[in-house]
């Protein structure tokens, strides 16, 4: 069953963090590890939004917007994959590593669709930077400076409706989800950490460190040592 | 004419003492982080600029022909990373007092706007961009399994502790310094600091990495799990490998999704 409320909020929060993502602040908020726990916790499912904001924010984390290139839309990615993986296990019930899987893997592409989402709403931009530029000519002064504000916009428009969209379509799926023969459950559920292990891999190359497969690899090494000798004492992780 | 001798006298006695009050500071500091509301590929952050300006501008400049001088040249074009941008910006303001006060002429605004630009803003995309919000990003997902949603919480409380420090520090150097803010900036010594913060960056995501899988292994009660742990971890280190080949990291992410799905459906 479809929760409206919930769609709505999911549309609202998508459309907030495009803004901050670009337009206003860039404090981070719309990073996919904040921008889809934020998602979760909005639509009661905190464990959903956390993890997969974990491994999309590991995805990405080499994307930087750099003069004019534009980076993969990495929050739209993060916004609609959460809201549908929220909009899965609401239907469901039950929140899982097969429902994060399932969402990421069908959602991850949202970060190429949101980069051509992104360059089509620039020229929506240019034309209000043509315009200023005419009304300062005029001397309406106040008027030319605030089309600043307008070029926000239609971005909180589309990419709110994008995750509104993505959350609905999770919940109209969890029927279908649920009755997944139970092998292939499992195997989604293994899904999620080798593609975790892909993602951090993919992060250790978007580190951008000298050497940073001699890091990654000591990391690595260090964890398994110390959680054998966890494990060794008798310890549950 | 004694009326419009006053006024002169007056205007010039005004601009003698151009300052930027507190309050419009403020004001325009807040302004400069919509720089980017409108960005476009012609002016890029020109409107976004003249937006932050305003108010300043018109402080500076009591005559409508001089605001509307003002804000066409900042109308021009301009890019640069959006946090130093705050060192622009305070540097623009600490100019145009100057022009304001008649103590220089308006090309010396663009001159230190062309110039200092595009190296502020490899300089940013090189500490923040490439460094601070990967490392950050990377550590923050790592502490995940321990700290739960409260990572979400850490990673916006580690970045913008030095985002914001920042941003408002370079604000009011650029305001004093004016062009003399490339020597503050320069003993900041952002390129080091970076250094190491990618190197945190790429500890963090190998030692996730091993966690998960082993954490996922030793969860799950079947007596194969620990091979899928360790076919997790294989799995990841010829990602790296096939991405340092610059294969498609969908491909490489689709491929072992797929794998993990046959592995765990059928083993």
């Amino acid at each position: 069953m479809v929760h409206w409320p919930h769609v709505a909020l999911a549309g609202l929060w998508g459309g907030l963090l495009a803004v901050e993502r670009r337009a206003f602040m860039q404090a981070m908020i719309s990073r996919p590890l904040v921008a889809a726990t934020g998602m979760g916790l909005l639509l009661d499912d905190v464990q959903s939004g956390l993890y997969v904001g974990m491994v999309l924010e590991l995805f990405f984390l080499g994307g930087a917007n750099l003069g004019a290139a534009l980076p993969e839309n990495d929050t739209l990615a993060a916004t609609g994959a959460s809201a549908a993986a929220a909009g899965l296990a609401g239907g469901m019930g039950l929140s899982t590593p097969a429902t994060w899987s399932l969402a990421i893997i069908s959602f991850v592409g949202l970060g190429q669709a949101g980069r051509l989402i992104d360059r089509q709403l620039e020229r929506y931009s240019s034309r209000l930077a043509a315009k200023a530029v005419l009304e300062a000519e005029k001397g309406a002064l106040s008027r030319a400076v605030r089309e600043n504000l307008w070029g926000m916009w239609p971005v909180f428009v589309v990419f709110g409706l994008v995750t509104a969209a993505c959350a609905l379509l999770g919940s109209l799926l969890s029927p279908i989800v649920a009755g997944l023969p139970l092998r292939l459950a499992r195997g989604l559920a293994w899904a999620y950490p080798a593609m975790a292990c892909v993602a951090a891999a993919i992060a250790v190359r978007g580190s951008h460190a000298r050497n940073s497969a001699l890091y990654a690899g000591a990391a690595a090494a260090a964890v398994v040592v110390v959680v054998a000798a966890l494990l060794a004492s008798g310890r549950h992780l | 004419v004694n009326s419009a001798a006053i006024q002169a006298a007056s205007l010039k006695g005004q601009r003698a003492q151009a300052t930027v009050s507190h309050a419009t500071l403020l004001r325009v500091f807040l302004r400069s982080l919509l720089l980017q509301a409108s960005w476009n590929p012609q002016g890029m952050q020109n409107l976004g600029l003249a937006y932050a300006l305003y108010p300043a501008l018109k402080e500076l400049y009591p005559e409508p022909e001089e605001q509307i001088a003002a804000v066409r040249r900042h109308l021009s074009f301009f890019n640069t990373h959006p946090y130093v941008a705050a060192a622009i910006v305070g540097g623009v303001l600490h100019h145009e007092e100057r022009i304001a006060r008649g103590e220089e002429n308006t090309d010396r605004v663009l001159a230190f706007k062309a110039a200092l630009m595009g190296p502020l803003a490899a300089l940013g995309d090189g500490f923040f961009w490439l460094s601070l919000k990967p490392a950050v990003g990377a550590f923050c997902a790592a502490l995940v399994p321990v700290l739960h949603a409260w990572a979400a919480v850490l990673f916006l409380v580690l970045y913008n502790v030095v985002h914001f420090t920042f941003r408002w520090r370079m604000f009011r150097i650029g305001l004093e310094k004016g062009d003399r803010l490339v020597e503050a900036i320069a003993k900041a010594n952002l390129p080091r600091r970076g250094a190491r913060l990618r190197a945190l960056g790429a500890a963090s995501g190998g030692a996730l990495a091993a966690w998960l899988a082993i954490v996922f292994g030793q969860n799950e009660e079947a007596a194969w799990a620990p091979i899928l742990a360790g076919g997790c971890l294989i799995v990841g280190a010829v990602s790296y490998w096939l991405v340092a080949r610059r294969v498609s990291k969908y491909l490489v992410f689709y491929l072992a999704a797929a794998l993990a799905i046959a592995a765990g459906a059928f083993l």
